[in-house]
């Protein structure tokens, strides 16, 4: 009685299989028009808000250039499932990739891989130990660097602060805290109570900040968040526990909840990252460079502290 | 009934082990640091295991009848995105994002059960599929992005009802009405059955595709909560939110005494292991452990609370 559900179970898997590679197969390269240029793109994570809004940026500005074709995959955060979505875009022989690297040391291979197989290469808004074509992104020091020195500014150079992380190791991560370092350095008052990673993730900073507020109430005035959703994060504790209006909390990439808690008088400051600029500036250098021509080896789009004062320019 | 005194002591113990570890955790915190032992700081950790507390109790059904679900973490995010979709202020009444909630996790539980029961394939792999197939869903539906503006009336759900935070309440209700079902029920006690011994339960008269399907779809109804508790503490529905929920909620169960193999666990057990995992969790932060030491902490309590369990319960 076994052999017969595994016979149609395996026949069932051979034809679903067979169906797939006939779909893959006859679909993208029928696609690809002569003398058009394709594209390919890996996003980082576009579930995280400001990737979704640099790869909406580079997705719709590659839509008003004629003759480009862009496709888009997104990595889910993992290094390997992008190395493979990069492997892929070399066996169909694009024309230019726009990478957003996931990691800082582990993306690094795929970058490697990308040069090896002599097609041009664009990094955003993360760097790798190797260096891409091109690279379009902002400093990310000084995000921390402007950040930290915005709390120091708001608490006269004197006070305790909590430094919520970023992934550890992730570039992002690295040197906002390198900026934020050089402040503290410059002010020999400002005290950095406590420190710790929340991955980027708004519960896990919200349940950090909780367990901060027992261990450490009273003794901080401000709370310096890697990223906006960390900071939002943070303000919910705060908010619940009543004591924010002790506390200035300011995070990085303005994304738009962010914006609308500053507007609201919740959240003190964000950096706005500008992803419309960069997802713009990869597109261009991804054109330039399979057009064989010449481009610039970085474009750095600056950073902005955004807040109440401000803000009317960043709501769109 | 003498036959039966033996397992009542080793139960007993079962319960002892976990509970002098919770004891000399939570000694060792009080003495060490100067806030742990604080009320404020008490609610604090009760807060913060709720979710983990609920999912952990739902996930007990499915590992009693010798199953397992790998799906809570993304049934988390989607059934909080789907809550959250619904909530925007002034669309639709309180009852009606919450429902949606319940009913997307609810779903995702009852087709985890059809596929284990009537489609045959092992709980593992159903739920590996499940795992997947709901976070792809949470970010077709919100677009890969956060949903925000979320209606004031359902985050504060996650605020506090007196002294008492709502989501323990929530946490505290679901645990009491599981122990209540497993302990009163038939069908509770059914659930121990088909999960010792499947022959023998279906020898017996019991109908092991009900019990497996309710076990999933009860499951899938709690994660469904868990998500809409998780939406409103944390003010959107995430995409991205829950990963690994399901291997704290499956360390606390097994924590707590619960086999993997099925028939053996109890909600109290369950409830310990939840504590005993929250603990952990903010005694480190107040302690200010650096982040990669939390990770090897942890893995060692858990591992360590275990061991010293079976060791109690052979002696």
């Amino acid at each position: 009685m076994r052999p017969t559900p595994r016979l149609a179970i395996g026949s069932m898997l051979a034809v679903l299989t067979i169906f797939s590679f006939f779909l893959s197969g006859c679909k993208k390269p029928a696609e690809r028009k002569e003398g058009e240029i394709l594209i390919g793109f890996s996003s980082r994570d576009l579930s995280a808000e400001y990737t979704a809004k640099l790869s909406e940026a580079i997705v719709e500005y590659a839509k008003t250039k004629p003759g480009v074709k862009l496709v888009m995959v997104d990595a889910q955060s993992d290094v390997q499932k992008q190395f493979s979505q990069v492997e892929n875009f070399v066996a169909q022989k694009v024309d230019a990739i726009i990478l957003n690297p996931c990691e800082l040391e582990a993306s690094t291979p795929a970058v490697d891989y990308v040069k090896a197989a002599k097609i041009p290469l664009v990094l955003v808004n993360q760097v790798t130990k190797s260096a891409g074509d091109s690279y379009i992104g902002s400093n990310d020091f000084e995000a921390g660097r402007i950040a930290m020195e915005a709390i120091a500014k708001k608490l006269n150079g004197q006070g305790g602060v909590l430094m919520i992380h970023g992934i550890m190791g992730t570039s992002a991560q690295l040197q906002r805290e390198a900026g934020a370092r050089e402040v503290f350095a410059k002010y020999p008052g400002l005290k950095l109570i406590d420190q710790q990673t929340a991955s980027w993730d708004r519960a896990k900073a919200m349940a950090l900040t909780e367990n901060w507020i027992q261990a450490h109430k009273g003794k901080f005035q401000a709370v310096f968040a890697h990223n906006d959703e960390m900071a939002m994060g943070a303000l919910l504790a705060l908010e619940r526990a009543g004591i924010k209006k002790d506390v200035t909390v300011i995070g990085i990439d303005a994304i738009a909840q962010a914006l609308t808690a500053v507007k609201e008088g919740r959240l003190d400051a964000t950096v706005f990252q500008d992803a419309v600029g960069q997802g713009r500036g990869s597109v261009d250098a991804a054109i330039l460079l399979a057009r064989k021509q010449p481009c610039p080896k970085e474009n750095l789009i600056p950073f902005q502290l955004v807040t109440l004062e401000n803000l009317s320019s960043f709501l769109k | 009934m003498n036959a039966a005194r033996p397992s009542l002591d080793r139960n007993f113990l079962n319960r002892f082990g976990i509970l002098i570890a919770l004891i000399a955790l939570a000694l060792v915190l009080s003495v060490t640091t100067d806030s742990f032992a604080s009320a404020s700081n008490l609610t604090n950790v009760a807060r913060q295991v709720s979710i983990n507390g609920i999912l952990a109790v739902a996930v007990t059904f499915v590992l009693l009848t010798g199953g397992v679900d790998l799906s809570l973490g993304s049934v988390v995010a989607l059934s909080g995105v789907v809550c959250a979709l619904f909530a925007h202020p002034g669309e639709y009444p309180l009852v009606v994002p919450i429902s949606m909630g319940l009913i997307t996790g609810a779903l995702c539980g009852l087709l985890n059960g059809v596929l284990v029961t009537w489609g045959g394939i092992a709980p593992f792999i159903v739920t590996l599929g499940m795992m997947t197939m709901a976070r792809g869903l949470a970010l077709i539906f919100s677009s890969g992005k956060p949903v925000a503006d979320m209606t004031p009336s359902l985050t504060n759900l996650a605020g506090d009802l007196g002294p008492v935070p709502i989501p323990v309440l929530c946490f505290a209700f679901v645990a009491l009405l599981a122990w209540f079902f497993l302990g009163r029920f038939r069908l509770g006690r059914h659930l121990y059955a088909v999960g010792g011994n499947e022959q023998a339960a279906r020898a017996a008269g019991v109908s092991v595709t009900k019990v497996k399907l309710f076990a999933y779809g009860i499951c899938g109804l709690l994660t469904g909560l868990a998500g809409v508790v998780l939406a409103a503490r944390i003010t959107t529905g995430q995409p991205n939110a829950g990963q690994a929920y399901e291997l704290d909620a499956i360390a606390a169960v097994v924590i707590g005494g619960t086999s993997l193999s099925g028939g053996v666990g109890s909600i109290r057990g369950t409830i310990l292991g939840v504590l005993l995992i929250g603990i952990i969790n903010n005694g480190l932060d107040l302690q200010g452990v650096s982040s990669y030491y939390q990770a090897v902490i942890k893995g060692l309590i858990i591992v360590g609370a275990v061991w010293l369990d079976r060791r109690q319960s052979r002696s």
